[in-house]
């Protein structure tokens, strides 16, 4: 079955006063349809870059460098600007961070998932487009959508102002869903239930998504396969189950090991030290090494290429190397290991 | 542990207007303590109160009943507040949750750090602003570079850690944090995380400290009070509100933590707490223990 979206080598940069700043340095990554998707890691590690490139909403100051996006066996960094007005809301949308700000304040909910129905659908009568409106709203699970959807987004809470986002997105029937942090601005309460609406309209529509997040537990709840990126690139790729309970990176570890759920009874977190690097000038050699306890010499020279550890699990670090010193990872098994 | 208690609220109450007749009763009959060297979590969803109450504490709000006591001086009486006024604003220092709007876009970062002792008159113990500032930022892992910076060109993580050396730099007493991680990665988390407990450990500092990572709060507070809608639910031992909570809603909000690992976070279930009005009055269950129980 041939993939719903292909990446290819794709590097992205940002032209500043200060210089190119590599946010998205060769990353490569496959997408099957229904499958979930979730990229990690720190921020200003390229995430968001990566979701919006391939969504074509990249500033002016940006430009895709090289590689290929193949979103339903085309090449997207082809089109042109009205080309992917057309594929957006169909073919992929988006669903961003915060909900307050991607809604209009003065234009009521139902109007604005309206908005998004009739640009696919523009033949649409009055009665039929409330129709299909109440329709993404039930499908959402905001109760007794007649009476709400006329409502300002101020009289909605932070969890149903998420879901109108969602309703919004999912008005085309798309095929693959972007979430870029869709749980951080809300609260844990309500974060569960948004994720396992996801879950679930996934699973009723095969929709595929990509989630963007800094949080392992939403990770944890709805990725099927997880990337994990730093400093633009991606440096472990690997089914849910084969990162948290079979880490490779040592970044990876870095990120598990900071959790509190990974320190009980410990007097101190273990954090990973320094920062993530400026990618104006990125360093030679592996970008993790200056704050990785376990580099070696050759990771302060060349980067490391991505290593098969199986099938769907790969991971760039020199540990992988056969000549590499044995190392038995920190984290790994899940909170019983 | 010293069991002297350097800040005490009695049956806060705090309205905020809401139209002419309707009022929203943000903060409705809270009491807690907080000792001298601990610090203590308070957590809740959005909209609970706990802002409210760091801010009354600060003195930022005037609450409408209640008493706030701070090295026994009641702060929110004017006379009381007059005529200790220096020590209140030198030994209380608040650390906000959006380092983007509490810190000035035209200072530079040194100018900022270095503020307080400016105003406050306090000669700077190394020497001159400048390097109190630098000896600041080093404290809080931020290069010396930096010091020259404008707010806008730092990360999320660096202004807050800049919001922080701010806080520090007057080496307070106690010291009010609201949701001053929030916004942070997970691995910059860690880093201020351990630095508050370090802060706590070798001097001293008393914290209340705001958040609704209740991961995070678990692991670094002694004694945790839980709010919901206005109200303290239950305050205690942190080991001991977690290991057995007793309101409703403290089980459902500790039912919400996402566990990373998948197996067991695809089994959990959250529990959802649909309580209404809250009556009652906090009951002891256990040692330091209380939870908010009805009446009869």
């Amino acid at each position: 079955m041939p993939e719903l979206l292909e990446v290819n080598h794709l590097s992205v940069s940002f032209f500043t006063g200060g210089g190119e700043v590599q946010a998205v340095r060769d990353v490569s990554f496959s997408l099957g349809a229904g499958e979930v998707l979730a990229v990690v890691g720190e921020s200003g590690c390229g995430k968001s870059v990566l979701c919006r490139s391939i969504m074509g909403l990249l500033p002016r100051t940006a430009r895709i460098k090289s590689g290929s996006i193949l979103a339903a066996g085309r090449d997207i960094t082809a089109c042109g600007e009205r080309e992917l007005c057309r594929l957006r809301g169909s073919l992929f949308s988006m669903v961003f961070q915060d909900p307050m700000t991607s809604l209009n304040p003065v234009m009521s909910v139902g109007a604005q998932i309206a908005e998004a129905v009739r640009a696919r659908q523009p033949g649409l009568s009055r009665s039929a487009l409330r129709g299909r409106v109440a329709e993404l709203m039930e499908l959402v699970g905001i109760d007794r959508p007649e009476e709400r959807m006329d409502l300002c987004p101020a009289g909605f809470s932070g969890g149903m102002r998420q879901r109108s986002v969602m309703a919004i997105a999912l008005a085309g029937n798309p095929r693959i869903l972007f979430a870029d942090e869709p749980t951080t601005a809300l609260d844990v309460t309500i974060q569960a239930q948004i994720l396992d609406l996801l879950r679930e309209i996934q699973g009723k529509l095969g929709t595929a998504a990509v989630f963007v997040t800094h949080d392992l537990g939403v990770v944890a709840r709805v990725a099927d396969r997880v990337a994990v990126m730093y400093a633009g690139r991606i440096v472990e790729t690997g089914t849910a189950e084969e990162i948290f309970y079979d880490p490779r990176h040592p970044y990876t570890w870095g990120l598990l090991q900071a959790l509190p759920a990974l320190n009980r009874g410990r007097d101190s977190l273990r954090a990973i030290p320094g920062m993530p690097p400026t990618l104006i000038d990125p360093p030679r050699g592996d970008a993790f090494a200056c704050r990785n306890a376990f580099a070696l010499a050759i990771d302060y020279e060349q980067a490391p290429p991505m290593f098969r550890v199986t099938d769907t699990h790969y991971a760039a670090t020199w540990l992988l190397d056969e000549r590499a010193p044995r190392i038995t990872p920190p984290v790994g098994g899940g909170l019983d290991g | 542990m010293a069991e002297e208690i350097l800040l005490e609220v009695q049956d806060l109450t705090h309205l905020f207007p809401l139209t002419k007749r309707a009022v929203v009763r943000a903060v409705d009959g809270v009491s807690f303590q907080v000792r001298r060297g601990e610090i203590f979590g308070l957590v809740g969803e959005s909209g609970s109160g706990k802002s409210t109450v760091a801010r009354c504490v600060m003195n930022l709000y005037r609450p409408r009943g209640g008493r706030i006591l701070y090295k026994g001086i009641d702060v929110c009486d004017p006379a009381a507040f007059r005529a200790n006024r220096r020590m209140l604003q030198r030994t209380r220092q608040m650390i906000f949750q959006d380092s983007g709007s509490s810190l000035n876009q035209r200072m530079r970062v040194w100018e900022i750090i270095a503020e307080p002792l400016r105003i406050q008159r306090i000669a700077p113990p190394r020497g001159s602003l400048r390097e109190e500032a630098a000896f600041q930022m080093h404290y809080v892992g931020l290069d010396a570079g930096y010091l020259d910076r404008y707010p806008p060109e730092l990360s999320g993580g660096q202004r807050q850690r800049v919001a922080i050396a701010r806080a520090l730099a007057m080496e307070p007493e106690l010291l009010v944090a609201d949701e001053p991680i929030a916004s942070l990665d997970v691995s910059i988390q860690a880093q201020i995380v351990n630095l508050f407990k370090h802060l706590q450990q070798e001097h001293g500092f008393s914290f209340l400290f705001i958040a609704h990572d209740l991961a995070m709060v678990e692991f670094l507070c002694d004694r945790v009070g839980v709010m919901y809608r206005g109200r303290l639910v239950e305050a205690g031992p942190a080991a001991e509100v977690f290991a057995h909570p007793g309101h409703p809603y403290t089980r459902a909000l500790l039912s919400s933590i996402p566990i990373p690992d998948p197996r067991r976070e695809r089994a959990r279930r959250p529990e959802i707490f649909s309580g209404e009005a809250l009556g009652g009055r906090l009951a002891e269950t256990g040692p330091g223990h209380y939870v908010l129980r009805e009446e009869g």
